[in-house]
């Protein structure tokens, strides 16, 4: 007995696929596509590190930054190094 | 010969803090510089700034960046942290001295301080967005009331 081959794609996966936005664009590191902004992450410049920041002042994880694990742990670091300069809060405002 | 390494150290100051004390913190730190066979290389005031948390009950503060060179193998980061934290500690809040990335630039970028940013009148706002929103009549007509 021949086994059946599948040549349809199920209307089930279509939508399910459309669902999640349809462009399978994998995502890039911004600090690894371009390396001269490297330099850029600094405890020093606290305006650029300010993106990497929650309203409430914590730090924003990887998967919502889309930056790749190496260069989270250095951003991470540097926002640390801010903190004690208060350059950056700890927490956001009180209210 | 040996080696030289780059240094930074930046510096969180009172914010009342007078010409005399900034003098004498300059120094302080030359001294230290030349003690440990270095040089200086830069002394940058950046300006006031208000800080994201109060330290010491002070919602201000001013900042200072110094940039210097000593060999490898000086206690200089050391002395330094001596000065700052025992001599100077009435004037200095905070500091942070970290060895500089010889593959980096020296160039940097900061914040924008409360002296360098563009200062204006309480009533301009409301006359700024008057002359993008409404036309020349209207603006007119607005004026003569």
């Amino acid at each position: 007995m021949t086994k059946k081959i599948k040549l349809k794609i199920s209307a089930r996966l279509v939508k399910k696929r459309s669902r999640r936005g349809g462009n399978n664009r994998p995502k890039m590191c911004r600090f690894c596509s371009d390396k001269e902004q490297v330099h850029t992450i600094d405890y020093k410049n606290s305006n650029f590190l300010k993106g990497f920041l929650t309203e409430r002042g914590k730090i924003l994880p990887s998967r919502i930054s889309g930056i790749c694990a190496r260069h989270q742990r250095v951003v991470s670091g540097e926002i640390r190094k801010s903190r004690v300069m208060a350059l950056l809060p700890y927490s956001g405002p009180s209210f | 010969m040996a080696t030289l390494r780059q240094y930074e150290a930046l510096l969180l100051t009172v914010p009342e803090i007078t010409g005399d004390e900034v003098k004498h913190l300059e120094t302080q730190l030359d001294k230290t510089i030349k003690a440990a066979t270095g040089s200086t290389i830069s002394f940058e005031r950046w300006g006031k700034y208000k800080l994201a948390y109060d330290i010491n009950k002070n919602e201000y503060g001013v900042f200072f960046l110094t940039r210097f060179e000593a060999p490898v193998g000086t206690p200089i980061v050391n002395d330094l942290k001596t000065l700052l934290k025992v001599k100077l500690h009435n004037v200095v809040m905070r500091d942070m001295v970290s060895a500089l990335d010889p593959k980096r630039p020296l160039t940097y970028q900061k914040p924008r301080s409360l002296e360098e940013a563009p200062t204006r009148e309480a009533d301009s706002f409301s006359k700024d967005k008057a002359s993008t929103f409404f036309s020349a009549d209207e603006r007119d007509e607005i004026d003569e009331e």
